[in-house]
C-alpha cells in the first residue's frame, strides 16, 4: 500500500475520528471493550430482563422504582403519618432524605445503556469495509494468504506455516494484554492519554516500550 | 438515523482512516518501532494533542457533563500493557488493524483475529481464577 497519508492528515483523522464517535454514539472510543463485551457474551450469554432493565434505566427511573418499593413495602408516607400521628417519629425525615439523594434536574438519559451484540458486531465488521474501501480506491485490493510485508516475509518465513502460528500467537499476546489492562490503542493510546488519565499513560508507555523492544530484538535475531 | 448504521459508518470511516495511515501494514508498524521512519508516530502524537485540546472544550460546550470512564492505574495495567506490546509488534495488529487487515485481503489475518479472541477469553478465565482484583473495564466507555 502506498498511498498512505503524511503525518498531519493522520493525526487529524485520528483526533476526528475519536471525537466523532464520541459526539455520533455518545461514547469515548474503545475498541477493544467490544472484543471484551462479545466474549463476555459468549461466555455467560445475555444479561437477563431485570438486569438489563436495571442499566438501561435513567437515574428518574430508579428513584422513582425505590420509592415506589419503599412505599409498597412500608406504606405511603400520607398513611405513615396518618397511623402514627401520635409517634414523636415523623416519616418526613425518609422523604427529605431521599429526596436529597435525587439530581436538581433528574436526568432521562440512562446511567449506563447496554450496547448489544450486533451493535459490537457491526462496528467490527464495518472495520473490515473501511480496510475493504481503503484498498479498492487504492487499487491494491488483491487476496492474499500468505501474511504480507517484505519484512515480515524475511523474518518469519521459515517459522511454522509462513508466519501464521507468530500472528496467532501475536494475537493471543494482543488479546489478553488488552483485556488485562484493560485498554488497547484506541481506549488508552487516544482517548485516555488525551484525557491525562494515569491507567491510559503507564498502559500506553508499556505496549509502546514492549513493541520498540520487541521490535528490536527481531532485528537483531535477523 | 439508527444507532446500528450510526455505528457502522464509525467503523467504516475508522478503519479506511486506519489504513490509509499505515497501521495495517505490518512492515510500516515496524518501520514505526524501529523508530525508520516517524510518520506513524507523528500522526499518534498530533492525534492526541489535537484531542488534549479539544476534550475541555467538548466538556464546557456540552449541555449536560459528558460522562467519561475514570482510567486508574490497576494491578493489571502495568503488565497487561506490556504482554500488548510484544503481540502488537509480533503480530503487527492492534484489536481493530486484524479486521481493517482482513478488508484489504490479508487472509492470514485470520489467524491475528482468532488468537485476539482466544487471548481475551484466556485472561478472562484466567482473571476469575487467580486474580480476581478489579480491572475495570473498555466495556463502559
Amino acid at each position: 500500500m502506498t498511498h498512505h497519508w503524511p503525518w498531519w492528515l493522520g493525526g487529524l483523522a485520528l483526533a476526528g475520528v475519536a471525537l466523532t464517535h464520541w459526539f455520533v454514539l455518545g461514547r469515548q472510543m474503545a475498541v477493544s471493550g467490544r472484543f471484551t463485551a462479545i466474549v463476555n457474551r459468549w461466555r455467560f450469554g445475555a444479561p437477563d430482563a431485570g438486569a438489563r432493565a436495571l442499566q438501561n434505566a435513567s437515574r428518574a427511573d430508579l428513584l422513582a422504582a425505590i420509592q415506589a418499593a419503599t412505599h409498597a413495602e412500608f406504606g405511603a408516607q400520607e398513611e405513615a403519618s396518618n397511623a402514627h400521628a401520635s409517634s414523636t417519629r415523623t416519616s418526613e425525615s425518609d422523604g427529605t432524605a431521599l429526596a436529597a439523594l435525587a439530581p436538581s434536574e433528574p436526568s432521562a438519559a440512562p446511567v449506563s445503556r447496554v450496547r448489544t451484540l450486533a451493535e459490537h458486531a457491526v462496528f467490527l465488521g464495518s472495520l473490515v469495509l473501511g480496510g475493504l474501501f481503503s484498498a479498492l480506491l487504492a487499487g491494491s485490493l488483491e487476496l492474499s494468504l500468505a501474511p504480507s510485508g517484505e519484512i515480515f516475509a524475511s523474518l518469519f518465513a521459515k517459522t511454522p506455516g509462513g508466519g501464521a502460528l507468530v500472528l496467532l500467537v501475536g494475537g493471543v499476546l494482543v488479546g489478553a494484554g488488552t483485556r488485562m489492562a484493560a485498554g488497547c490503542t484506541s481506549g488508552h493510546g487516544l482517548c485516555g492519554v488525551s484525557r491525562l488519565q494515569p491507567g491510559s499513560l503507564l498502559a500506553t508507555v508499556a505496549f509502546f516500550g514492549a513493541a520498540v523492544a520487541t521490535a528490536f530484538v527481531l532485528r537483531v535475531l535477523s | 438515523m439508527s444507532t446500528l448504521l450510526r455505528t457502522s459508518i464509525l467503523g467504516i470511516v475508522l478503519g479506511f482512516a486506519l489504513s490509509r495511515i499505515g497501521f495495517s501494514s505490518w512492515d510500516e508498524v515496524h518501520r514505526m518501532f524501529t523508530f525508520e521512519s516517524l510518520r506513524m508516530f507523528l500522526a499518534f502524537v498530533v492525534g492526541v494533542t489535537l484531542l488534549t485540546l479539544a476534550w475541555p472544550l467538548v466538556r464546557r460546550f456540552s449541555a449536560t457533563p459528558p460522562r467519561w470512564s475514570a482510567r486508574p492505574i490497576h494491578r493489571g495495567t502495568l503488565a497487561g500493557g506490556l504482554l500488548f506490546g510484544v503481540g502488537w509488534a509480533l503480530s503487527g495488529a492492534c484489536p481493530s488493524i486484524a479486521l481493517v487487515q482482513l478488508g484489504e485481503g490479508q487472509a492470514a489475518a485470520l489467524f491475528t483475529l482468532a488468537g485476539i479472541f482466544v487471548g481475551n477469553w484466556l485472561y478472562s478465565w484466567v482473571h476469575e481464577r487467580y486474580f480476581r482484583w478489579s480491572a475495570g473495564s473498555c466495556v463502559d466507555d
